[in-house]
């Protein structure tokens, strides 16, 4: 409420007080009035002055009536009338003279004589007569003789009292008067005093009605006010599209807007009156609705006015059950009355549920699609690193300079397939978010001279000159992810040399930082540039800058796009500046901490040394597998022994003493572990020689298990001929523990068939393409399950088929199928048990998903 | 208690005539030794009886305790009341003329009176009252009973020193 209103409302309330104050005064006006007018009607009423001007009058002529009886008795006397009427006439003399004592007598009672000031004439005049009285009262009262005899004396003295009681009337005349006047004035006054209390009486009582006046206009105003807004509130209510509905504390609905006949079918006077539990709600919700009541109360006890909707299950009047949202609260104005908010969000449900399908469905198409990509390319390497493997070694023959044109041709060729390869690759791991930093000591020396080294045939390739240097003081033994940074540098440079032609790329390091936790590559080349505007677009992925120049240099355009996701898991930041014409310069800084100077490097990729050449039993089953290893192992300068099995191996290791043993695990007869195992356990002159486990795809546990049969190493096939000539190398030097091949993250229980990989697969194929690759992998998988199913007795043909068939369910999106191979799979290599009854299995769950699979084609084919 | 009512013969007839034969409340002429108090009249100024102290005192008795205009203090008038009177020498009388020793006169007409008030007062203070204390008769109103009774015509109705009362038809 706003001030102003405050002070009206304060004003509202002196109002009445002034008026109750005025009519308080007018009351006590009257009384007091009324008061002393009942006095003056008493004063008037009883009036004891009335009679005072006849007695007055009444002194003089009773005076004069005695005079006149003394002569007459006088008279008699005189006239000597008979004693009788002698007797009669003295009776009368004396009653007349009783008379005028008596009026005397009754003068002195008048009550204007006690009031005013009795003046000299008056009380001179008073005592002359009342001396008269006196004297005369005995001669009255004796006997008729003596009367008589004294009447002479009395008339004498009665002529010269006459003047004093003419004096005394006229006198006490004047003086009634004046205090007849003295009365008259203050009845006129009193008078006065009544019409002015009437006067103020009225002018109170004109200002009491002035105020209730104005009160009963106020209330008038009010009482509009008060109708204007109810009737705006009810056409809020009415035109609300939420249903509205207030009810009271039983539950019991008391209102119902047009909106929640509409949502709920209930006229208005079918609502009003049951309970919103019974009617609105389904049976389930009772409990709920008392939840949120009770929610609500508590956070209006709080203080808290916030509202916030909950979610109901409601029921119409056809019994049809929805979601709806519900918000309420107590009537601000009876706390025993709720408005509820209630909104039919069935629609809005239903959206969202299409929204998080087609999310979902987004999602898995895009896991699919990586997924694939992943597995086709990592496919596509093994070929790939045998065919670079087999083109190194056919350098190390005779060859003519066509041949060696050629080679280089093919080498140049492969090389750049395998990039490409490596980074969708990549980039299908980081998308699998299987990427995180590691800390360990590195020499940046070292990792910079590599950096160099392999990027120095492109650079000389292109005319360029390709160093790199200290900026500041060089701070050589650091801990970080050199492995990232390496692969960061790389894309980086090569990026440089690719797109510049004979000029230079400088690589500067520098130390940033106080406590040097920064280090700062900066590459800078004198190549083409970027424009201003591509700067920004550069680190996306499939990025290639539409110029000749990028035409020229080829790649996937991942490159940038993989550094920026390298430089995010290592928390680093990186950034560009170039002049289109003069160079670029591209900068990275990753936090770094030095490490201690004297710890030995363990780089994968140091430098290959000279290793002393070793004796070393190969043991691998395949020809091919065997044949590029042995002409690696022999271009390095070390003496092989070859092994085509187990059982070869063991009798080998038994019989002559190697520096190391490079086992193979998968192979028939016996396999790596056993061997191992035998190894180990023999008492053969290589008993004690380290073991390295070659194998293509290692469980974590397997790799455990390799290191408890004796084989420290696990090197992953394809075979690289860097890290084998590493491996050596720490062998040479007594360094066995080493990196386990990464452990592959165990697949979350699957569903018969990954619908949205099958779709994208046959989406992208083409209807006709599509169908060709399901009947072929139709055929395939019914055959090999029937095998499978069939029983053979072999574990290892089992294990093959297992894993031949789970590599193409993969691809058609048969999770179901291709989990139950895997572990099939996962069984055999763990030399575990598998049942008869896990093979049969397999039979019914190709079927059901044969039966999805064509399903889909069929709606596919159809759409 | 007294003897016979001595009726005046003049009025005997009259008395006869209306057949007011009732014989305790007949007015009575006074014996000759007692002084008359008071003398009634009709119209024509016949004698319609005369009443001594003794008279008065053998009609019914009333007391009023009050204060007056005119006397000093709290008086005790004992007397008869007017009705009384009138009831014994004149019940159909419409209106009384009241006259006093000094002359003073009063017309009470029938409503003047009802049948307690005012009485007709022949002792105060248990005594009788001379003429010089406004005596022998004097017509009492209860003045201090209500401010009804300290009206003009009240107090000028109070006749003091009364000895005629004419009965008028």
């Amino acid at each position: 409420m706003s001030p102003s209103l405050k002070s009206s409302g304060a004003a509202l309330w002196q109002r009445p007080i002034a008026a109750i104050i005025t009519l308080g005064l007018c009351v006590a006006l009257v009384a007091g009035t009324a008061w002393t007018v009942l006095f003056e009607i008493e004063r008037l009423t009883s009036s004891k002055a009335d009679g005072l001007q006849w007695s007055l009058s009444q002194a003089d002529v009773e005076f004069l009536n005695f005079r006149l009886q003394l002569e007459a008795a006088q008279d008699a006397i005189d006239a000597e009338v008979p004693p009788e009427d002698l007797r009669r006439t003295l009776r009368e003399t004396r009653l007349r003279f009783d008379v005028f004592y008596s009026r005397m007598q009754t003068v002195d009672f008048a009550e204007p004589f006690d009031s005013i000031e009795r003046e000299q004439a008056l009380t001179r005049a008073r005592a002359e007569v009342t001396d008269f009285l006196d004297r005369t009262i005995p001669l009255i009262d004796s006997d008729d003789a003596a009367l008589a005899a004294a009447l002479p004396q009395i008339e004498a003295d009665a002529a010269v009292t006459g003047g004093a009681v003419r004096a005394f009337s006229l006198a006490a005349l004047d003086a009634f008067v004046r205090v007849a006047d003295a009365n008259e004035a203050s009845l006129i006054r009193k008078l006065s005093l009544i019409a002015a209390v009437l006067f103020a009486f009225i002018a109170g009582l004109s200002l009491i009605a002035l105020v209730l006046m104005r009160l009963t206009r106020e209330a008038r105003e009010h009482a509009e006010q008060a109708e204007g807004r109810a009737k705006r509130m009810h056409t809020i209510v009415e035109t609300s599209l939420d249903a509205i509905v207030v009810t009271d504390d039983l539950g019991v609905i008391r209102d119902y807007n047009t909106a929640a006949e509409r949502i709920f079918g209930y006229r208005r006077d079918e609502a009003i009156g049951r309970r919103i539990n019974d009617l609105l709600l389904s049976d389930d919700q009772a409990n709920e609705l008392q939840r949120v009541v009770h929610k609500v109360l508590k956070a209006r006890k709080r203080g808290d006015r916030v509202l916030h909707p909950h979610e109901v299950i409601a029921v119409d009047r056809f019994g049809r059950r929805f979601p709806a949202e519900i918000s309420f609260d107590r009537a601000a104005d009876d706390e025993h009355l709720y408005v509820s908010f209630i909104r039919d969000i069935s629609l809005r449900k239903a959206q969202e549920e299409m929204i998080t399908q087609a999310r979902d469905r987004a999602l898995a198409g895009e896991r699919a699609k990586s997924e694939f990509l992943a597995v086709m390319s990592h496919e596509m390497r093994t070929p790939l690193n045998g065919l670079l493997g087999s083109m190194q070694l056919l350098r190390d023959h005779d060859l003519n300079e066509t041949q060696s044109e050629l080679l280089d041709l093919m080498q140049g060729s492969g090389h750049h397939l395998l990039g490409l390869v490596n980074d969708v690759l990549d980039l299908a791991k980081f998308e699998a978010g299987k990427m995180q930093a590691e800390t360990r000591p590195f020499s940046v020396s070292r990792l910079m001279d590599g950096v160099v080294e392999t990027t120095a045939t492109l650079a000389a390739s292109n005319g360029n000159d390709l160093n790199w240097s200290w900026v500041g003081p060089a701070s050589d033994r650091l801990n970080g992810d050199s492995r990232k940074i390496r692969q960061i540098l790389l894309n980086l440079v090569s990026n440089a040399a690719k797109f510049t032609r004979g000029g230079g790329v400088e690589i500067e390091v520098e130390m940033l930082g106080s406590d040097h936790n920064q280090i700062e590559f900066r590459v800078i080349d004198s190549g083409i540039g970027i424009e201003e505007k591509d700067l920004k677009r550069i680190f996306n992925d499939f990025e290639t800058l539409d110029s000749s120049y990028a035409r020229q240099a080829g790649g996937t355009g991942l490159g940038l796009g993989i550094v920026r996701r390298l430089v995010d898991v290592l928390d680093a930041e990186i950034g560009a500046e170039s002049e289109p014409g003069d160079g670029s310069l591209f900068w990275v800084r990753i936090p770094v901490s030095e490490a201690a100077a004297a710890e030995q490097t363990s780089e994968a990729e140091s430098r290959p040394a000279a290793v002393m050449p070793m004796e070393v039993l190969l043991v691998e089953d395949n020809e091919i597998n065997r044949f590029i290893a042995r002409e690696m192992l022999e271009s390095e300068g070390h003496q092989v022994t070859e092994a085509v099995d187990g059982q070869a191996g063991v009798e080998w290791a038994n019989a002559q003493r190697f520096d190391v043993i490079l086992m193979d695990i998968s192979m028939p007869v016996m396999d790596g572990a056993e061997a191992a195992c035998r190894i180990r356990a023999g008492n053969g002159a290589s008993a004690d020689v380290p073991i390295v486990a070659l194998t293509a795809h290692a469980l974590p546990e397997e790799i455990e298990r390799f290191r408890a049969v004796g084989m420290l190493r696990t090197l992953a096939k394809p075979i690289d001929r860097k890290v084998l000539a590493s491996c050596l190398e720490d062998i040479a030097a007594g360094r066995l523990s080493g990196p386990g091949l990464p452990a592959e993250d165990a697949d979350v229980a699957a569903p018969l068939i990954d619908r949205d990989q099958i779709e994208t697969l046959l989406a992208g194929t083409g209807v006709q393409t599509g169908r060709k690759l399901l009947e072929r992998f139709t055929a395939d998988t019914d055959g090999c399950i029937a095998a499978l199913v069939s029983g053979p007795g072999d574990r290892a043909e089992i294990a093959r088929l297992a894993h031949a068939c789970a590599g193409t369910c993969g691809t058609f999106g048969l999770i179901a199928l291709r989990r139950a191979l895997a572990d099939i799979e996962t069984k055999i290599k763990r030399s575990q048990q598998v049942t008869q009854e896990e093979l049969s299995a397999l039979e019914p769950l190709w079927r059901d998903s044969l039966d999805q699979l064509r399903a889909i084609d069929k709606r596919l084919a159809l759409a | 208690m007294f003897a016979l009512p001595r009726l005046a013969r003049r009025l005997a007839a009259s008395v006869l005539v209306a057949g007011s034969l009732a014989a305790p409340a007949l007015p009575v002429l006074a014996q000759s030794d007692e002084p008359i108090l008071l003398t009634v009249l009709n119209d024509e100024g016949t004698v319609l009886a005369e009443f001594t102290l003794e008279d008065l005192e053998a009609l019914p008795v009333a007391e009023i305790d009050t204060s007056t205009n005119w006397t000093d203090g709290m008086q005790e008038f004992t007397g008869v009341p007017l009705s009384a009177l009138v009831e014994a020498v004149a019940p159909d009388a419409k209106a009384l003329d009241l006259t006093a020793i000094n002359d003073y006169a009063v017309t009470i007409p029938r409503d003047g009176w009802n049948a307690d008030y005012p009485i007709l007062a022949y002792r105060n203070h248990g005594e009788t009252m001379s003429v010089r204390e406004k005596g022998p008769l004097w017509i009492v109103y209860p003045y201090d009973v209500s401010a009804a009774y300290r009206t003009d015509v009240i107090h000028s109705r109070s006749v003091w020193q009364l000895d005629r009362l004419r009965v008028i038809d």
